[in-house]
């Protein structure tokens, strides 16, 4: 294990330099900054807005799943999850679109109403699962009562 | 200020934040990173090739496949990240912060490289969106250099890893007798977590809100939270891939509500990227005056659009494939481009330069390998879908030939070099 370690510590450092000269040789010294307020940037998006948020909605279940099952939970964890991904992929190509684009044939779709189906198929599907989920939970707890009471 | 730390860590204990979930998901998100930069590279170097560099010509949807690929993952990327910064994001609050030079140099690496791969595929999605303006840098060469950046931190990373990477890899290694994942041995963990193991007095803000927050009890059932958690990574990656991959692979278009291009949707069927307007060349292009120059050292030809349209004209049927990664099929018709440099006797072994009559473009200009140049189904294209090629697709003539990226297939042709 360790001779591998090494082997990719050298390899990672290797293409870390590759970075460098690229960077050094192709793009204006002028623009580093700019480059450094993205990077900084994607930290803060990341660890001070984005996962605080999602921790803050896991908490909300946290306090709620004495009343809801931790399975329908889970269910809705997910729905939330697909759905925040995707409209962080599609929020940029609405504002886009909304500012301009140079031909016809780039950003041609509605976006803001694809989405709005989006969360609409996401929130039937959803509710479709947790009735699902119920049904198969009374089912099972029918089959299994009457043998606890012989 | 360590309380503080060790109190946020304990609160964000999750089920899927565990070791073995930041293994499964480093796997995944490892191996789209390396099929992104793989493609990438094939990309960088099919455009800005080094000396003696040569390429193949066949499949024809060689480049169409490679950079559909490259989207696609870079968009699978999004969900992929963000479940494995989920699974690991309470090792941010380690206590204490820094525990040595080493320890120092592990945190800067990471910080290096979670935020190098968020930018990559930010940049790669908003510039398939041509949102430029966003961007203070150049797109293209800061998303190659940094592009090295990401996997060169991937590979330190794993090396840092590694025992814990080993740890985990397998199921049944991962799990304890009682089916949960076996907490991180004392000896892998970072940073000394004794230093702040006490129970907090339930006084002053933080105290109040770290009881209030202790108060809202773990899933009752972690191995139910486990599995949720996975079946969301994966619906997500599939509705991102599933909504999108239309533009660049025609048997998903169905589904294609999301991404930047829809097949189908353009001039003569066919999307553009760069528009007539755009380049500045809607004048020079109508003119009836335009001529094709083709030249070999000393000896030079010239063609009207009308003694092009008399050369034999031949079919093919060729996709282009854009760098942002959509591609669509089309049917071509036009003389051959060897017929072109015959004519001038170019040799058999020479590169082909095309000029655009577009100007002050890294596009206006592109080289061509003699494999290329001299290949049957690399066409001067004069029509597209069996119309007059559009202004916006190169009107009067532009260059198209197997494998290569649209960028490459140079519109609005003024003239023809073998070099």
């Amino acid at each position: 294990m360790r001779s591998a370690r090494i082997l990719l510590v050298v390899l990672g450092l290797g293409l870390l330099a590759v970075g460098g000269v690229v960077l050094l040789q192709d793009v204006n010294p002028k623009r580093y900054l700019g480059i450094l307020t993205w990077f900084v940037g994607a930290l803060i998006i990341h660890d001070v807005v984005i996962a605080p948020l999602v921790f803050l909605v896991t908490l909300v279940g946290r306090r709620l799943q004495h009343r809801i099952p931790a399975a329908v939970l889970a269910i809705v964890y997910g729905a939330l999850a697909v759905g925040g991904i995707v409209t962080l992929l599609v929020v940029p190509e609405i504002l886009k679109k909304r500012i301009g684009v140079a031909s016809s044939s780039i950003l041609p779709l509605d976006y803001g109403a694809n989405l709005a189906v989006f969360w609409a198929a996401i929130i039937v599907l959803t509710a479709l699962a947790v009735l699902l989920y119920r049904a198969m939970a009374r089912s099972v707890q029918k089959t299994r009562s009457p043998s606890t009471q012989s | 200020m360590q309380r503080l730390l060790w109190g946020i860590r304990q609160s964000l204990r999750a089920p899927s934040r565990n070791p073995r979930s930041a293994v499964v998901l480093g796997r995944l998100l490892g191996a789209a990173f390396l099929i992104t930069f793989v493609t990438g590279l094939f990309s960088h170097f099919i455009q800005n090739p080094l000396p003696g560099m040569r390429f193949l010509t066949r499949p024809v949807w060689l480049y169409q496949v490679s950079q559909g690929i490259h989207i696609t993952a870079g968009i699978l990327c999004f969900p992929l990240i963000l479940a494995k910064l989920y699974a690991v994001y309470p090792r941010l609050f380690q206590t204490p912060p820094l525990t040595g030079f080493r320890n120092l140099l592990e945190r800067a690496s990471i910080a290096l490289f979670v935020a190098a791969s968020l930018v990559e595929i930010t940049t790669g999605m908003l510039n398939t969106y041509q949102w430029y303006q966003l961007f203070p840098f150049p797109f293209r060469q800061t998303h190659y250099a940094l592009a090295f950046v990401v996997v060169g931190s991937l590979a330190i990373h794993i090396a840092v890893k590694l025992p814990i990477i080993a740890r985990y890899w397998r199921r049944r290694d991962a799990l304890d007798a009682s089916g949960e994942v076996a907490p991180l041995p004392v000896d892998l963990e970072d940073g000394d977590d004794t230093a702040g193991r006490r129970p907090l007095p339930a006084a002053g803000i933080t105290g109040r809100i770290f009881a209030w927050v202790d108060g809202a009890p773990q899933p009752e059932r972690p191995h139910l939270a486990r599995r949720g958690f996975f079946a969301a990574v994966g619906a997500a990656g599939a509705a991102v891939v599933a909504l999108t991959a239309g533009q660049s692979f025609r048997a998903l278009d169905a589904l294609n509500v999301f991404a930047p291009r829809k097949a189908g949707v353009g001039p003569a069927t066919l999307p553009v990227n760069r528009t007539a307007a755009q380049a500045g060349v809607s004048r020079v292009a109508s003119a009836p005056d335009w001529v094709l120059t083709v030249r070999a050292g000393q000896r030079s030809r010239t063609y009207t659009r009308a003694e092009l349209a008399a050369l034999p004209q031949h079919d093919v049927d060729l996709p282009i494939a854009c760098v942002e990664g959509w591609s669509q099929m089309a049917r071509w018709r036009g003389p051959r481009l060897r017929d072109l440099m015959d004519a001038v006797q170019a040799p058999a072994d020479a590169f082909a330069t095309a000029t655009s009559l577009q100007k002050g473009s890294i596009y206006a200009v592109s080289r061509m390998e003699p494999e290329f140049a001299r290949d049957p189904l690399t066409l001067v294209a004069l029509e597209l879908n069996g119309e007059t090629l559009d202004l916006d697709h190169g009107y009067p003539a532009r260059l198209i030939a197997p494998a290569r990226p649209g960028v490459l297939q140079t519109k609005w042709l003024s003239r023809i070099e073998a070099t």
